[in-house]
């Protein structure tokens, strides 16, 4: 009874982490939303007996795929409307850190 | 043998308990931070308290796996200061600035008001 | 709008097929195929790997030897892809790098502190030995050839984030990962050479949950270890230093 109330509980985070990702428009919330799935989904691997597989979407799910997508933003843009970043730039200073 | 067993797991389960409470508050103090500052050393402290209180727990419900969990509490206890520290230096030099609240004197009020009350009295005993 | 209507009508005829396909399957019965019900696939791997080929992990058993063809076309994806990255991204050092440095700086602008880059120190080695660990272990504990390259392509990031002039070997690195594949293919055609099959598991197969048991498959399983460790190595490496082309 409390493992299936576990499993109802997780899955209503993974689709709201799913819900969240694809609505939000800064690219960086994005990419961590994916991440707190492939994280939800490595431990229904290991309630439903395979821990190989739940090794695996951990070790790449979180921590390689999370830092390629990181790199990527990295070298574009950071918002969905390229030529306006004006968001974001309101937290840096005027020194060039 | 039976006896040193069920005392070992009473324990066991007294630490986890208490990891588990630990944890809970760590996620409460990052809901209600103000700031980004404020939310990391709440964040990390607390959880990692809690990540170590659990582990030790299942070391002492098992006692064969005891030297592996201790290795293993080890490692959380290098890997996750180094990283709220790697975060929030990373997060200084992008430019992120710490929270300030404008009235910071709160306690000066208070000695104002004390004061008054004694100046009131001096001059009833002058009079 | 008349695109959107066709999309709709197609996901509603998918989403029929599976419902008929999935109904067929009764709700509720046990299908995992344990050794009580021995009619299914999975009940004759579960007999057979334990007594015949004496290995203790039964998925190993099922990647490397019952189908470890199809662990061949997946070692091939992996390097078409990061063949194909380089292919776009790589470019050697050239002498003019003043250009280059001021319009990407991806290099650190200003040093880690001195705290990031201790714990790196400490921390790589363990991480190296722990990915070693892992594949070398594959048949007796959970775990595998991609698991283990995966957990050592993490620490050379960790070291790659924390120093400013750390670079590895690409040479090296590319001739790693060319004589692991070689290695792997190299054991099936002496199966076929030898025995008549691709990928025949010939060996010593020693008692249950030793470290030599199982004759071949340790040694496939390091090299697919070896192979996918560098090759995540050298993406990561291509996509942290990425140069401009000269106009």
């Amino acid at each position: 009874m409390a493992l299936l109330l576990f499993l109802i509980v997780m899955a209503i985070i993974l689709i709201a982490a799913a819900i969240f990702s694809i609505v939000q428009k800064d690219l960086l919330f994005a990419v961590l939303g994916t991440g707190v799935i492939s994280l939800i989904l490595s431990i229904f691997f290991y309630i439903l007996q395979a821990p190989d597989v739940a090794i695996t979407e951990a070790a790449i799910g979180i921590a390689l795929t999370t830092i390629i997508f990181i790199i990527t933003i990295r070298n574009t843009t950071r918002d969905e409307n390229k030529y306006n970043d004006d968001h974001i730039n309101k937290f840096k200073t005027k020194k060039d850190v | 043998m039976e006896i040193i067993q069920e005392i070992l797991k009473y324990i066991g389960l007294a630490f986890i308990v208490m990891g588990s409470i630990f944890l809970f508050l760590g996620a409460l103090g990052i809901y209600r931070m103000p700031d980004l500052y404020n939310r990391l050393q709440a964040g990390t402290k607390a959880s990692t308290l809690g990540a170590m209180s659990v582990v030790l727990g299942v070391g002492f419900i098992q006692p064969d796996w005891l030297v592996k969990l201790i290795i293993i509490i080890v490692f959380i206890g290098i890997a996750n200061p180094l990283s709220s520290h790697a975060l929030a230096r990373a997060s200084y030099r992008a430019g992120i600035k710490p929270y300030f609240k404008k009235e910071i004197d709160a306690y000066g009020k208070a000695v104002e008001k004390q004061l008054k009350k004694i100046k009131k009295k001096l001059q009833n005993l002058n009079e | 709008m008349f695109k959107k209507l066709i999309v709709f009508i197609l996901i509603g005829v998918i989403g029929y097929m599976l419902t008929v396909t999935f109904s067929n399957i009764p709700l509720g019965e046990n299908r995992i195929g344990s050794l009580d019900n021995p009619e299914t696939v999975s009940a004759f791997y579960l007999n057979k790997s334990p007594q015949d080929l004496k290995v203790a992990n039964t998925i190993t058993a099922i990647v490397v030897n019952f189908r470890g063809f199809d662990t061949l076309g997946e070692v091939t994806v992996l390097f078409l892809a990061a063949t194909g990255l380089a292919s776009i991204l790589y470019r050697k050092e050239d002498e003019e790098e003043e250009e280059n440095i001021k319009h990407f700086a991806h290099r650190l602008n200003l040093p880690s502190s001195s705290l990031v880059r201790t714990g790196a120190k400490i921390l790589f080695p363990l991480l190296l030995l722990l990915g070693i660990y892992v594949f070398i272990h594959g048949h007796l504990t959970p775990g595998g050839g991609f698991q283990g390259g995966a957990i050592i392509a993490t620490g050379f990031l960790l070291m790659l984030i924390s120093y400013k002039g750390f670079q590895t070997n690409h040479k090296v690195m590319v001739w790693l990962e060319s004589l692991a594949g070689l290695g792997f293919v190299g054991i099936g055609l002496y199966g076929l050479i030898a025995y008549g099959s691709f990928l025949q598991n010939t060996g010593w197969t020693g008692n249950l949950n030793d470290l030599i048991s199982g004759g071949l498959i340790p040694l496939i399983y390091i090299f697919i270890g070896i192979k996918v460790a560098t090759e995540l190595t050298n993406v990561l490496d291509i996509l942290l230093n990425i140069k401009p082309r000269k106009k």
